[in-house]
């Protein structure tokens, strides 16, 4: 696995033949976050990381594990409810970065009359309407085309943890399985959220339980562990229990 | 020529951080982007960059303001500062310590400091993954002033050279970008033009990889951890990014 990585710099010029080539539907190129497109048809790094490319979606993007969240749309975030204003709650998704707005409106079941109450730093899970570099962020809780929430809304309880953005994006993704969950899971209830900006939301009915499975969960992320490691970790965190 | 030794992502606070030591001189930056900017510092289209650079002793004077305009500007052109409009990229440059013989090298101090400056901030720069256009590699170049001998210049001295060396006649401070632009000069003392373009050329042999090795894969270049020895910066860059990467990729390995 190793092996087979290509490291790139900030303003590598990417070869036309290292690029997935477009088969079938999808003809177009897309390209990721990390990749930049100048005209006519090169296409140079911005950040370094490992060059990832798939074929069948015809994309192209780099990987990097390290700094500030950036938003996207679609992503499933955790906010935190920094103020109320007449429309909209103001929300970070990272500290010291411009407020998102998630409007009032935007939870399941939420009419004029019955809209929420959400104080400060109150969590919500919500995903990012859309995102862009010349406007600030907007949230919303519920699919637009059914109305429903979906999971999304106001989080009650638990403690949240910080994990870096690569962590999150592992436990996000859809065949995702930790083995520190699995096996912690199977002996003792409890609920996890993961938001894409590097916040894991942990509820696991009591304090103990909360603290051991977010402890783990950012041990697994600082140490790396493989599967015995995770184990192993797993042990413990039923033992403490 | 010994390779800097860094740490990327050092500070677990900051979005991006690297600790830097070369020479006897050790720095820590710390990159926090991009946030929020204050309203009289905003730009419409651009992102705004601050750049504070502190002294190991003191707090800072003219001449650390003076470093932090270079640095501004020399960051600002390989930043894509349009990605990211605005917004804030805050960069901090602590100087840890400094070689003991470099204020008696009698050459400007700001100068011998500089590369190791730009270094600094651009490894915090990557470490942050902020959008650059760019790499930066910088490398200062003294001529001595020896009336005997002929006087050939020295290649990123370090300070006990420089005292050895004494009187120096010029000292210069050139940074090229990975596409071997200039982007940064600063020269200092009495030099001819003959003499500023061979210190240009030896600080871009330093600077770029040679055009003969271009694209060489990083599988089977530079397997020697630790102490590396190179002559190239470029190099010397291409290995941090991939000791940051393999650590980031570590988990898909462990077991």
């Amino acid at each position: 696995m190793a092996s087979a990585l290509t490291v790139v710099l900030p303003g590598d010029v990417v070869a036309q033949d290292a690029l997935p080539t477009g088969t079938g539907k999808k003809k177009t190129l897309t390209l990721g976050p990390g990749l930049r497109h100048i005209p006519p048809n090169t296409v140079t790094t911005t950040v370094a990381g490992t060059l990832v490319t798939d074929n069948r979606k015809n994309a192209a993007l780099v990987e990097y594990n390290s700094g500030r969240y950036t938003p996207f749309a679609g992503d499933l975030v955790i906010a935190t409810v920094n103020g109320s204003a007449a429309e909209n709650f103001n929300c970070l998704l990272t500290p010291e970065t411009p407020p998102a707005a998630l409007p009032h409106l935007a939870f399941e079941g939420a009419t004029k009359k019955t809209r929420p109450q959400l104080p400060p730093n109150s969590l919500v899970y919500c995903r990012v309407a859309s995102a862009g570099k010349d406007q600030p962020p907007e949230l919303t809780c519920v699919d637009p085309s059914t109305g429903k929430g979906e999971g999304l809304g106001p989080l009650k309880g638990g403690m949240l943890f910080k994990i870096s953005l690569g962590m999150a994006r592992r436990l996000l993704a859809p065949k995702s399985e930790l083995a520190l969950l699995d096996v912690v899971g199977a002996k003792v209830g409890f609920e996890i959220t993961v938001g894409r900006n590097g916040l894991v939301h942990v509820d696991g009915g009591n304090v103990r339980t909360t603290l051991a499975v977010g402890r783990g969960i950012q041990e697994v992320d600082q140490k790396a562990l493989g599967e015995s490691g995770q184990r192993k970790l797993a042990a413990d965190v039923l033992k403490s229990l | 020529m010994v390779a800097p030794e860094v740490t990327l992502t050092q500070l677990n606070r900051a979005d991006g951080s690297a600790a830097y030591t070369h020479n006897g001189y050790s720095i820590i930056g710390a990159v926090n982007g991009p946030i929020e900017v204050q309203r009289r510092d905003e730009q419409p289209e651009e992102a705004t960059l601050e750049v504070n650079v502190r002294p190991s002793a003191g707090v800072g004077t003219p001449r650390e303001r003076h470093l932090e305009t270079l640095l501004h500007n020399t960051l600002r052109s390989i930043i894509l500062t349009r990605l990211i409009p605005r917004t804030l990229v805050q960069i901090t440059l602590q100087v840890r310590s400094l070689p003991e013989e470099d204020t008696s090298t009698g050459v400007n101090t700001s100068l011998t400091l500089l590369p190791h400056l730009l270094h600094t901030a651009f490894l915090s720069l990557l470490s942050a993954s902020i959008p650059l256009c760019t790499t930066l590699t910088s490398v200062l170049v003294a001529y001595p002033s020896s009336t005997t001998k002929s006087s050939t210049p020295l290649l990123s001295p370090t300070a006990n050279e420089l005292l050895r060396a004494k009187p120096i006649r010029s000292t210069h401070v050139f940074a090229f970008s990975g596409d071997r632009r200039l982007l940064l000069n600063e020269s200092d003392g009495k030099f001819s033009y003959e003499e500023w373009e061979t210190a240009c050329e030896m600080a871009e042999e330093v600077c770029c990889k040679e055009e003969d090795q271009g694209g060489v894969s990083l599988g089977d270049s530079m397997v020697v951890d630790g102490a590396v020895q190179s002559q190239n910066l470029e190099k010397w860059l291409r290995e941090v990014v991939r000791r940051k990467v393999e650590y980031e990729q570590r988990w898909k390995s462990a077991t």
